[in-house]
């Protein structure tokens, strides 16, 4: 399992405090949210290891059209912390002055796309990203994550058949954690009786192969697989299109506004040996790039630094009432004008 | 100048745009080798290859999402969607992604598109070939509304809608596309969207219209020698506020007339803001002859689309009032 790696340790070690921040950040995040302090939150534990694997995939002439569940994508991209927390917290600084929701982040400086909430409502945009790319003989490859939920939907499957009919440079990412909301996967896509994805025959990978590319399957939960399957990915989605299934489980609930314990029993619990923080952990121990002396030294910063950035975001200032009727149209219109002398 | 039906007329605005700028791209169903099925897009293909001018698969969501992505990518895109009745399968693209797309990023993406669809009746197509679902655009926040009436608008205000920084529905009256010809400029020219035109002066009543109903009011004061100020508004949202009330100060008399169904339609709005802002310049109350509110059937069209009859009852009611 473990080989040679054109990653540094240094850069090993970065990918792993950050897998620890998006936990740690995580966890912290429900609490808040639990508290009162903010009205709305989308876990993260399971998609770790995706996360951060991308992250590492993804090259400057790449552009990245992320869903609402891929906040240590940015993290481990280098995005500025200010900018991802000021989003989260929808601040008086957040680029897009609190207009959407947490993780709906919108990135252009960064070829990152704007996220948005309807289930694979950006796919076909991102295939036209692609479509752009490949008409301006740009480098690089358009990659978009989304959900297993996501696969069910029109969006997906004509996302799928345009890339496909134009031969785009497009990496189709999957994060499948077998949950949309409190339907499994596998019953979606084949027989209402499959409950594993061992048993189907409709596994979402193999979709790839009616409209013309390959599909694959990872695992989800080692960081290293996402990220040398990814950039594999990318170079060769230049010449054509890919789709990829990354295998994990959602070890919370789908977001702040469900209880798991309603629809199932949950498999892969904290600290247990299928946890991608487990799995990296071991992982990198047996490449001798971690300690256990380091894992508790990193656990310690990286709790220190969370607290201190939620605490400092939590109360940073929202944005102001007079800034909300800015940017509808480029030129305003007269009605809206009006209005804003409506605002009390 | 040369003679030009609306239809040539548009094909002109989008080559005179395609010459100049190489981000535009068309694309849609039967655009590229068919010249679309109304002939808009004939021969530009030919000139400038399937790159720009694309045949897309049967699917209207992607239409208008591929489309999306060019235009956040830098590139212009101009989708037509070949009747309006099949949009809606992309209605999800057009209401959460192109209309709130500047907003929701407060500007970080915008969205310089224009959406073409031909709309109305005119060519007996019965509940899914003669749509009027102008209010379903203009009810959504963040889209520009258009719809020309004549050759030469559909020229200019096309152009000016393809130079716009944001996402515009463009829908064509298709009963106009061969109804007539007119002098139209061979060059580019722009229509100003934010103005409506006032194609008659009159002192009696003021009528509002726009698109497919225009030459018929048109027709109907001229034939009845009714002294009516027709205003044409071009652009249904954000509408011209400022000429509409020029107009209905003068006359004191509106009557409103489109093709669509009535029940929360444009004209609503047309009526409710005119009540709000001049109820004391209002000598009678504002009426409306519109499409019915029915769905619009195949062998009984010329009924339910407003005509001579009807409007002319209209107008006799407020001239008596």
């Amino acid at each position: 399992m473990i080989e040679e790696t054109d990653i540094s340790k240094e850069g090993l070690l970065t990918a792993y405090k950050n897998i620890v921040m998006e936990r740690l950040f995580d966890k912290k995040m429900l609490n808040a949210s639990r508290q009162g302090f903010l009205p709305f939150y989308i876990p993260l534990m399971g998609h770790e290891a995706i996360h951060i694997g991308l992250g590492m995939a993804i090259r400057d002439e790449d552009f990245f059209y992320p869903y609402y569940r891929d906040f240590g994508v940015l993290l481990q991209m280098g995005i500025p912390i200010d900018t991802i927390l000021s989003q989260v917290f929808a601040t008086a600084t957040d680029n897009e002055i609190g207009r959407d929701m947490p993780d709906h982040f919108s990135l252009k400086k960064y070829n990152i796309g704007a996220v948005i909430t309807p289930v694979a409502g950006h796919l076909t945009s991102a295939t036209g990203i692609a479509y752009a790319k490949k008409y301006r003989k740009q480098k690089g490859s358009v990659i978009t994550t989304f959900g297993d939920g996501a696969t069910s939907t029109p969006d997906f499957h004509v996302a799928m058949n345009f890339a496909g009919v134009y031969n785009l440079p497009m990496v189709f990412f999957v994060e499948n954690n077998q949950f949309a909301i409190s339907v499994p996967t596998y019953p979606s896509t084949d027989k209402a009786f499959s409950n594993t994805y061992e048993e189907t025959r409709g596994a979402i990978y193999k979709k790839a192969e009616a409209y013309g590319f390959t599909g694959i399957r990872i695992d989800g939960t080692n960081f290293l697989e996402v990220y040398r399957a990814t950039r594999q990915a990318l170079e060769s989605a230049e010449n054509q299109p890919i789709l990829i299934e990354a295998m994990t489980y959602r070890m919370g609930p789908h977001s702040t506004a469900d209880d798991p314990n309603k629809y199932r029993t949950t498999t892969v619990i904290e600290g247990g040996d299928k946890d991608p923080l487990v799995v990296n952990q071991k992982m990198l121990k047996d490449m001798k790039i971690l300690t256990d002396k380091d894992i508790s030294s990193i656990n310690a910063e990286m709790d220190e630094t969370t607290s201190q950035l939620i605490d400092k975001y939590e109360k940073a200032p929202k944005p102001d009432k007079s800034t909300m009727m800015g940017n509808l149209y480029e030129d305003e219109p007269w009605y809206i004008s009006e209005e804003r002398g409506d605002i009390q | 100048m040369t003679q030009m039906t609306m239809v040539k007329a548009l094909n002109s605005g989008l080559n005179n745009a395609m010459e100049k700028d190489d981000s535009i791209i068309l694309l849609g169903e039967d655009v590229g080798t068919d010249g679309g099925v109304f002939r808009v897009t004939d021969g530009l293909l030919a000139k400038y290859g399937r790159e720009r001018v694309v045949d897309t698969p049967l699917a209207e969501l992607g239409i208008v999402g591929f489309g999306i992505g060019m235009s956040m990518a830098g590139l212009k895109a101009i989708p037509e969607i070949q009747f309006q009745d099949f949009i809606y399968t992309a209605m999800d693209q057009i209401i959460n992604q192109m209309a709130k797309l500047r907003y929701r990023t407060n500007g970080d993406y915008t969205l310089p598109m224009v959406l073409r669809t031909p709309y109305g009746g005119g060519v007996h197509g019965g509940p899914y070939h003669s749509q009027s679902g102008e209010a379903y655009f203009t009810h959504t926040q963040g889209l520009t509304v258009v719809t020309p009436s004549n050759p030469y608008d559909a020229k200019g205000l096309l152009l000016s809608s393809i130079e716009l920084n944001d996402p515009v529905i463009f829908l064509e009256p298709k009963r106009l596309y061969y109804a007539g010809k007119m002098d139209v400029p061979d060059d580019y020219y722009k229509v100003d969207l934010r103005k409506a035109n006032v194609i008659r002066e009159g002192d009696d009543l003021t009528i509002i219209t726009y698109g497919p109903a225009v030459p018929l009011v048109k027709s109907t004061v001229e034939k009845n020698n009714v002294n009516a100020q027709i205003i044409d508004l071009r652009t249904l949202s954000p509408f011209d506020l400022e000429t509409i009330m020029a107009g209905v100060k003068k006359t004191g008399k509106v009557l409103i007339v489109h093709e669509a169904p009535k029940m929360f339609g444009v004209g609503a709005e047309l009526s409710a803001t005119i009540s709000e802002r001049a109820i004391d310049y209002l000598a009678a109350p504002i009426l409306r002859v519109t499409g019915l509110d029915i769905p619009i059937p195949f062998a009984l069209e010329d009924y339910y689309v407003p005509n001579e009859k009807r409007i002319m009852a209209a107008i006799e009611k407020l001239l008596k009032y």
